[in-house]
């Protein structure tokens, strides 16, 4: 039980909140806000592992930094999709999306 | 306790607001509640950061996220419609069973942080200062660092091209 | 040996060059159209003269067998067969034949196929054709003898369906190629054999090894029986021999060149290849003599009621190749040689000048429609009477001193009873020929009015090459033939057989009466035609009426197709049908049926999980990953 044990579990619980909010909530804006709280969360936990880890030079931190550009175009691209299948379907319930239904 | 007791305390706030905010995010029936939970999140995990002795990413984390990435959410929940209604309408019919699998997902990894060797772990802070971090991003990262500009550049035309209506010139 | 780079230019060239002519005409004949044939022709012409030139070279050196491996044609590691070219005196005659009358039968085609609208799809093939036919005779091992025998094969099938529109002419192709597969699966078992024994296949390997006595005698009858078989089926003999009729549904260039004068002898010419095999099995030879004059005598008794002028000089064929068998059979091998050589020519001959009547006739073949053609084709009448006294062994035509060779050489052998048949054969030959000359050319005309006012004498292009072949028809006996027994063939030949047959040649002794036996059989047998068929015409049809079982048997080709059609093709038929009805509709298609129903049902099982929702698709991934990652920590977890 030390201090970056702590951290990380902050980081789990972040993750496991976001994942089930991908995976329950029906409005696919409401998914891609979940999404965003995953991302947090991995960023949360490498720059945690990067203060209290010796031997890393910075790289958790830089890490952390590309994914939050990469979450922003993730972001840009996703709400883009969404209003564009909102456009089509008056909808945004994650659900009836089920074209490809067996 | 990380970092004498006054760094705790810090922390235990820390950590109690994100988790709140967090769980605030994915339960809250108004979308725009969700949105303004969402958005306190992103401040926490700022905070967050500053505690770990990152200023240069919680300062980007405020910028990125909760300046424009919030915006941006917040523009496509007024483009769309607001919902209301019985409970049924913002939970799907496998709410439980992903409630269930995300704490055991969430139980798993921290047992495996337990039992896995961290290693010798310091109290002080080990990250590094904006010089070295500057060098590593122009020197040994340049490579993704390009590849990344070109990610945003075709994020910006890909959005663009989805977004506008059909028939639609720019 | 000097000399022998012109050699190698020259066999090169002879087997490039046809390949080359067809290749060009394949991809642009077709644009060329009326002038399709000077490409293909011109390339036929050189290689004529190069395998001139191959003879002469042969002719300068009888002593000396040319071999020349050119490249490595088949490498798979240690085992490599080379692309092999060999030309001794055997393959020199051979040359000579086949360039000849290769490039004869081209000119004559030029005429002949004018205006067809396949015009340069036909010397495509024949050019193809010459390809195969001379890397089978320049072959130097089994295995590429094989893939000319193959390739003329497969020129066969597609010049004898060359009207493929015409349904007979289809069939007719179909039939020539599947009964040369019975052929030439005994052909390939052959091949194994000698592989297995002596492990080669070229000429020279596997004949050494036969001389040393390394093959055990009986599987030296195995191996000669099989190569007979293939022999049968390539040079129509009996039981195989019902194609050659049918493939006269071909043009009649086809007919001289490939079932006449080349292809048809490749059978003899492998068995006589084989020489040193042969000699060493007393029973191969005896049923190659058997086969032969069984062969011969069916054949004619056939030929005496065919009606179609075409199909009575295939019958001929087929009676002239047993009669080569029963030479090489009886021992005579080189006479069976020189009954090829001059065979060439006087059928190659009679099918072009039986071309020229179906042309004056406008495309009839039934005898009884024609009559009274000598003196309106008069070149046609001249040559065809040269061939036709040729082929039945008038003195002093070729024909004559090969065929009585052939049956001398049976008597002499001691083989009583089949130089009797041979002499009834001689006899039905002259019959059945001087039914056709007669038929054809003497009497009052029975063809319409106005077929009649449309006869004329056939082209420069056509009656040429009918000269140019009426030569050696005639000629060829006298110049290569004389001595009899003694002749210059045979000093030429001695190489190749090198246990020579000498009987010494006494014009007043035994082989002077047995000649003069076989003329005097083919002069009454040309007075019986020339009684029957232009004195008493309405005789034939009362010998008709008097033993109508034989007529009808002969009429119907011994009834061989219909027996064919019902044990060997029917037994297939019936369990093709029985493979269908049972093996395919209830076993295999079950299997594949319940292959399919069994995935269907557990697709259906499994179509639940499927709904087409992202978020169930995300749960099952989490859901997977978490246990991976406990799995993962289980595992190698400190």
């Amino acid at each position: 039980m030390n201090a970056l044990f702590w951290w990380l579990l902050v980081a789990f619980l972040l993750f496991s909140i976001g994942a089930f909010g991908v995976l329950a909530r029906r409005n696919v804006i409401l998914v891609v806000m979940s999404l965003e709280l995953m991302l947090n969360a991995v960023n949360l936990a490498l720059v945690a592992t990067a203060n209290f880890r010796a031997g890393a030079e910075g790289a958790g931190v830089l890490f952390a930094l590309f994914i939050i550009v990469i979450a922003a175009a993730e972001v840009a691209i996703g709400l883009a999709i969404v209003i564009a299948n909102y456009r089509n379907r008056r909808t945004v319930q994650v659900d009836t999306y089920d074209e490809l239904k067996g | 306790m990380p970092g004498g007791d006054f760094h705790a305390l810090l922390f235990v706030i820390v950590a109690v607001w994100i988790l709140v905010c967090g769980l605030g995010v994915v339960l809250f029936r108004r979308i725009m509640y969700s949105a303004v939970a969402m958005v306190f999140c992103f401040l926490g995990v700022a905070f967050a950061y500053a505690l770990l002795a990152a200023p240069l990413v919680a300062v980007i984390q405020i910028l990125v996220y909760v300046g424009a990435i919030s915006v941006v959410i917040i523009f496509a929940i007024m483009l769309t419609e607001v919902q209301t209604g019985r409970l049924e309408l913002f939970f799907n019919r496998q709410t439980a069973v992903a409630a269930i699998t995300a704490l055991v997902g969430a139980a798993v990894l921290a047992v495996v942080s337990l039992s896995a060797d961290i290693g010798k772990v310091g109290d002080q802070s080990l990250t590094p200062g904006l010089r070295q971090l500057s060098r590593l991003i122009f020197d040994r990262y340049v490579f993704p660092f390009e590849l990344v500009s070109l990610v945003l550049v075709g994020a910006m035309v890909g959005a663009i091209v989805l977004a506008r209506r059909e028939g639609e010139r720019p | 040996m000097e000399g022998t780079a012109y050699l190698q230019i020259a066999v090169a060239l002879i087997t490039l060059l046809p390949l080359l002519g067809f290749i060009v005409t394949l991809l642009f004949g077709k644009r060329m159209g009326r002038q399709a044939h000077i490409f293909p022709v011109a390339m036929v012409t050189v290689t004529a003269a190069l395998s001139i030139y191959g003879f002469v070279w042969a002719f300068g050196h009888r002593d000396e067998t040319f071999v020349w491996n050119a490249f490595d044609w088949i490498t798979a590691g240690q085992f490599h067969v080379p692309w092999g070219y060999q030309v001794d005196t055997l393959t020199g005659i051979m040359l000579l034949v086949v360039g000849i009358i290769g490039c004869v039968v081209h000119y004559y085609s030029i005429g002949y196929m004018h205006g067809d609208e396949g015009y340069y799809r036909f010397f495509a093939y024949l050019n193809l054709f010459m390809f195969a036919m001379f890397v089978l005779i320049l072959a130097d091992s089994y295995l590429l003898l094989f893939l000319g025998w193959e390739g003329v094969g497969l020129c066969s099938y597609l010049l004898i369906a060359f009207w493929f529109r015409k349904k007979s002419a289809s069939q007719a192709g179909k039939k020539a190629f599947i009964v040369n597969r019975i052929g030439d699966f005994g052909f390939t078992l052959a091949m194994f054999l000698i592989f297995v024994v002596t492990g080669t296949l070229e000429f020279t390997g596997v004949f050494a090894a036969a001389e040393k006595g390394d093959i055990s005698a009986g599987i030296t009858t195995w191996i000669c029986l099989l190569l007979l078989t293939g022999a049968l089926g390539k040079s129509a003999q009996f039981p195989l021999h019902v194609w050659l009729p049918d493939a006269m549904e071909g043009p009649t260039p086809v007919s001289a060149l490939i079932h006449a004068a080349t292809m048809v002898n490749a059978g003899v010419y492998m068995v006589a290849r084989s020489y040193p095999l042969f000699v060493q099995s007393e029973t191969a030879m005896t049923v190659v003599m058997a086969v032969g004059i069984f062969t011969a005598i069916l054949a004619s008794y056939i030929a005496i009621t065919q009606n179609d002028i075409k199909k009575v000089i295939a019958y001929s064929t087929i009676s002239s190749l047993g009669f080569m068998f029963v030479a090489l059979g009886a021992g005579a091998w080189v006479a069976g040689i020189f009954y090829l050589f001059a065979h060439g020519f006087f059928k190659g001959l009679l099918f072009l000048c039986s071309g020229s009547v179906i042309h004056a006739m406008g495309g009839e073949q039934d005898m009884r429609k024609m009559g009274g053609l000598r003196t309106k084709i008069p070149v046609t009448f001249w040559t065809m009477l040269v061939g036709a006294l040729s082929m039945v062994g008038m003195i002093p035509f070729a024909g004559f001193w090969a065929k009585d060779e052939i049956v001398g050489a049976t008597f002499i052998a001691g083989e009583y009873v089949v130089w009797v048949v041979a002499m009834v054969t001689v006899l039905l030959t002259a019959i059945y020929m001087g039914r056709l000359i007669f038929m054809t050319f003497w009497g009052e005309t029975r063809a319409d009015a106005e077929v009649q006012a449309h006869i004329h004498e056939s082209p420069p292009s056509m009656t040429v090459p009918l000269v140019i072949l009426a030569v050696p028809a005639a000629l060829l006996g006298l110049v290569v033939g004389l001595p009899p027994e003694g002749g210059w063939i045979h000093g030429f030949l001695e190489p190749v057989f090198y246990h020579p047959h000498h009987a010494e040649f006494r014009l007043l002794g035994e082989g002077g009466a047995l000649m003069l036996a076989s003329l005097l059989t083919v002069i009454v047998g040309l007075l019986i035609a020339w009684w029957l068929y232009v004195r008493q015409t309405e005789v034939p049809a009362r010998i008709a009426d008097r033993v109508p079982w034989a007529y009808r048997a002969s009429l119907n080709k011994v009834y061989l197709d219909d027996i064919y059609a019902v044990v060997p093709v029917g037994a297939t038929l019936g369990f093709a049908q029985w493979l269908w009805d049972v093996v395919d509709v209830k076993v295999i298609d079950g299997v594949v049926n319940g292959v399919a129903w069994l995935w269907g049902r557990i697709g259906d099982g499994l179509r639940p999980i499927q709904t087409g929702r992202v978020q169930s698709y995300a749960l099952y991934m989490f859901g997977g990953m978490v246990v991976l990652v406990a799995v993962f920590a289980w595992v190698w977890g400190s």
